[in-house]
């Protein structure tokens, strides 16, 4: 449907997106889009080499290329940059600072060793191999294993002891109590591969040093300008009130554009100390070899288990394969995560949780859309073999364990508030859609025509935006969301979010709630966001699938507050009591008594115009900065269920059909969720079966194009069919999050599937991912593992 | 330097420019004529956000050089746009079906659908399935949407092109 205007009821209608019209035409600002007078062009030579001295760097040759304005070392960066540094007062927890080039030592394939700066890419990239860097190689650490092995070789010394960055345990209930009762343990690992965000636009930045007026700006792909801002300005050693970041269309994230990066110090650097524009824009081989990736982690599970499938306890140990250098948050955020969030929706009695964050000479440790998601993987795996051990169905095991509404409120094993969590609903609702003898009969007629049709599916929850105690337990501030919004001179609408969209529609959701609220059009109403110039502080951006229930409750308190000054100045005007009045299409009026109406145009002139004119005891100030707790926050959740046909003789993996019930409470904009539910599934999918952030042995990357890492395209993703449940709280807030849910639970009814098809085979269990052809293969005994 | 002038005309506008013969047609598409529609994914041909229509034929444009688009005819997306502003049938099609979300590979789907549906108008043979259809989208790659809602904006679009 159109945007129009004048219609209320605009939250739940799929109403068209106000980012489209610049998208499809074209005229959307990317950071490569942006064009400055004599702007100057950066590009990075990165190490070819996993781990060494830097012996000598010679520039000289590549000074000569005509062009070429500066080429900055790691000596010369360190002269006007600080190392970065992220580290926090964590117990435990060895962050070491580096700086933005690399100075004396080397630590993965793809670190900056200098920055070209000149006057096309083009030059910088001819003069990048004249340089020469003369490297005194030391062994490569390439796995958690070996870098916490006696002996192993230390990337930080003393500042990162052992490799080991973070170690941690921490116990819930009665463990031992638990194991002494159970009638199984059930063990399980699991081993991820690395895989990326690789969001379709790159890193990149635009800095400009203006030297009349001493401002520094950074125009950049980002999701969070105010966290880059002061993390950039304390490292460049500039003041922070002449620092402004700006974002503007930003083509994707998925939680790699969430710290600031050496490259973007170095960028703003450069473009102080020459006094101009420098542009830096990542191409795509640079991107997949040092932009970082995310999801390595080794885990084994142990659970002890009643024989009738019911949970009495768990032990799980995590090592987490964080790269070389840390970034913004700390690993800990995520084991965190993963350790608080692993119960999921299940009663467990007791729980133990260690882990390991370790240092390998591989570019870092990034947040990928739902960085804790391997709990939800490696869990509902764990159920899946907890039933076969009992001899009861995957649906049972998890039925006899699930937390209902019924239930609730309740308290996780980790101290977190359970309440309004529709898991085991959505669940039911999964089951109810599946013909469980038409599947059987399906695998049948697969096994005939020599393919194996597998079956998985899966549950959780999802912290969207989580509650006080779930950030309080996995450590990590929670913090209020911030919203300006003004009734401009006409009576139309301006909203300042501190979020950072990129591809999550807030300008459309915003907007849509704005108006509801307010009684104005959908096209009265423009949201800025992007700009630490205009838009009010929050630490976070976007991220953390927030926004549905934390920038919707600011605009939706802010709305109200001005909602609440306009009414009070119109009954005024109207003599009418405020409670019979109403706003519709932007004009007040008396509920009932059509004649009796004022335009709010007219109202907001006199506001801004002529506050002395207005009645008096009334408040006048049409600008009013929000500011939303959450009501104690909440999740959303979802269940999934996967159908895949396996190919005994290629090994190849097709989905056939996955299905999605989902509850993220009211839904604004229908149409959207559905894309954010699609997109975060066919992610999961290309995550498990196609993509690869490979090493070799020796320290190469060897995934540096498009052609090495497979990313999915269409063919390789089915139509995902949806069902919404929308269960209503009591809360003024009902809508959740759901940006990151498809590809946490995703990779688990799929793997289940996967396991569910090979053991019709006689075929081994996943345990390694990705599930490629060759895996597949493998394990079902057509070839010897590698 | 080595340079060669070169004619070119993008979106019915004609431009004669001296390029370097090693400086690629989206670099000239977005830098020399300011055309920044087109994007660069990936710059080895693989993700197909720098499609255009090259004389009738999509192509991706960091595969060519500039000096190869010499006397061709050139559509972007910002050439796909009505005159008046309005959004393409192709465009208003994917407006419809939500069919994108942080819009970086955007241009380069606008580009091939639009592409299909001028073939489909010349009377040429098209993919008819969902299943065609993401084979015949298989080139481009988006991060964001899972690509069902393209698909189901590439069908209505097509659904609507009707041969002249």
């Amino acid at each position: 449907m159109a945007g129009g205007s004048a219609i209320s009821g605009l939250v739940g209608a799929r109403v068209h997106r106000k980012e489209d019209r610049k998208i499809l035409t074209g005229t959307g600002r990317y950071v490569d889009d942006v064009q400055e007078r004599g702007m100057l062009h950066a590009h990075f030579l990165r190490s070819t080499v996993p781990h060494a001295r830097i012996v000598s760097i010679d520039v000289s040759k590549a000074l000569e290329v005509e062009g070429v304005v500066r080429i900055f070392t790691g000596a010369d960066m360190s002269a006007i940059a600080d190392d970065l540094n992220f580290a926090q007062p964590i117990p435990g927890l060895h962050s070491p600072s580096y700086p933005a080039i690399a100075r004396d030592v080397v630590r993965f394939v793809g670190e900056p060793v200098a920055m070209i700066v000149a006057e096309s890419r083009y030059i910088a990239e001819d003069a990048a191999e004249l340089i020469e860097v003369e490297y005194d190689e030391l062994p490569p650490v390439m796995s958690t294993k070996a870098a916490m092995a006696e002996g192993a070789p230390q990337l930080f010394g003393d500042v990162v002891p052992g490799n080991i960055v973070h170690t941690d345990e921490q116990l819930f209930g009665d463990i031992e109590a638990a194991f002494a009762q159970a009638d199984h343990i059930v063990t399980d690992t699991l081993d991820q591969h690395r895989w990326a965000c690789n969001p379709m636009e790159t890193r990149g930045g635009v800095a400009t040093y203006d030297r009349g007026s001493g401002q520094l700006t950074y125009e950049a792909s980002t999701q969070t300008t105010h966290t880059l801002r002061f993390l950039l300005a304390g490292w460049v050693r500039h003041p922070i009130h002449q620092f402004r970041v700006i974002a503007n269309n930003i083509g994707g994230g998925f939680g790699l554009k969430f710290s600031a990066y050496r490259e973007d110090v170095a960028v703003c650097a450069a473009a102080k100390a020459i006094g101009g524009t420098v542009k830096w824009v990542e191409d795509r081989n640079e991107h997949l070899i040092a932009a970082g990736a995310a999801r390595e982690e080794q885990l084994t599970l142990e659970a002890a288990v009643k024989a009738d499938g019911q949970l009495l306890g768990l032990r799980v140990t995590m090592d987490l394969d964080a790269g070389a250098y840390p970034i913004n948050p700390p690993a800990t955020v995520y084991t965190g995560l993963v350790r608080t969030t692993l119960p999921g929706p299940y009663r467990l009695p007791a729980y133990q949780f260690r882990h390991n964050i370790v240092a390998t000479n591989k570019a870092s440790y990034i947040s990928l859309r739902g960085p804790w998601a391997v709990e939800t993987l490696v869990r509902e795996r764990l159920m899946d073999k907890i039933a076969r051990t009992c001899g009861i169905s995957p649906v049972e095991v998890r039925r006899r364990n699930l937390i209902t509404l019924a239930d609730q409120p309740t308290k996780m094993i980790t101290n977190v508030t359970l309440e309004n969590v529709t898991a085991a609903e959505t669940f039911e609702k999964l089951v109810s859609m599946i013909d469980f003898d038409e599947v059987r009969r399906e695998q049948e007629e697969a096994r005939a025509r020599g393919k194996l049709l597998g079956f998985g599916l899966g549950t959780f929850i999802e912290p969207a935006p989580g509650t006080k105690d779930f950030w309080a337990a996995v450590g990590f501030p929670f913090g209020a969301e911030p919203a300006r919004i003004r009734i401009e001179i006409d009576g139309k609408v301006t909203v300042f979010t501190p979020q950072t969209p990129h591809g999550q529609s807030h300008e459309t959701t915003l907007s849509q709630l704005v108006a509801d609220e307010l009684g104005v059009g959908f096209d009265d109403v423009r949201v800025v966001y992007g700009d630490t110039d205009a838009t009010p502080f929050s630490m976070l951006g976007t991220g953390g699938s927030r926004a549905a229930t934390m920038a919707s409750g600011a605009v939706v308190y802010g709305s109200r507050e001005l909602k609440k000054r306009v009414l009070d100045i119109a009954s005024h005007l109207l003599e009418a009591n405020v409670d019979d009045l109403q706003i519709v299409d932007g004009v007040i009026s008396v509920k009932g008594a059509p004649g009796a109406q004022v335009p709010l145009a007219q109202i907001a002139m006199g506001c801004w115009l002529a506050p002395e004119q207005m009645p008096p005891g009334t408040n006048t100030e049409l600008e009013y900065v929000a500011s939303y707790d959450g009501e104690g926050g909440g999740f959303s959740q979802a269940s999934h269920a996967c159908w895949v046909e396996i190919d005994q003789e290629t090994g190849d993996v097709e989905v056939k059909r996955f299905l999605v019930v989902e509850d993220c409470g009211k839904m604004i904009n229908p149409a959207i969720v559905d894309g954010q539910v699609i997109g975060g599934v066919a992610m999961g999918i290309g995550g498990m079966l196609l993509e690869h952030s490979a090493y070799s042995e020796d320290g190469q990357y060897l995934s540096a194009t498009f052609m090495d890492y497979l990313m999915p395209t269409a063919p390789e993703i089915p139509d995902i069919e949806i069902e919404h449940l929308e269960y209503e709280s009591d809360k003024v807030i009902g809508s959740r999050g759901v940006g990151e849910g498809g590809t946490v639970l995703a990779p688990a009814a799929l793997l289940n599937a996967i396991d569910d098809a090979l053991a019709q085979a006689g075929g081994g269990r996943v345990t390694t991912t990705p599930v490629t052809p060759t895996r597949v293969l493998e394990l079902l005994g057509v070839i010897e593992p590698d | 330097m080595n340079t060669r002038e070169i004619t070119v005309t993008v979106n019915g506008r004609r431009h004669t420019r001296t390029v370097e013969v090693r400086r690629t047609l989206a670099d000239f598409l977005r830098e020399d004529l300011g055309l920044t529609g087109t994007h660069l994914g990936c710059e080895h041909g693989v993700c197909g956000a720098c499609t255009v229509i090259i004389d009738g034929v999509t192509a991706r444009s960091c595969l060519q050089l500039a000096v190869q688009a010499d006397g061709a005819e050139i559509t972007t997306v910002e050439g796909v746009t009505l005159p008046d502003g309005e959004l393409h049938p192709v465009q208003e099609a994917l407006r419809d079906s939500h069919a994108f979300q942080c819009g970086f590979c955007t241009p380069g789907f606008v580009m091939a659908i639009y592409g299909m549906c001028e073939e489909k108008k010349a009377g040429k043979p098209v993919p008819c399935s969902r299943a065609e259809l993401r084979e015949e989208l298989s080139g481009n790659i988006c991060r964001c949407s899972g690509y069902q809602q393209i698909i189901d904006g590439a069908e209505a679009a097509l659904a609507a092109a009707k041969e002249a």
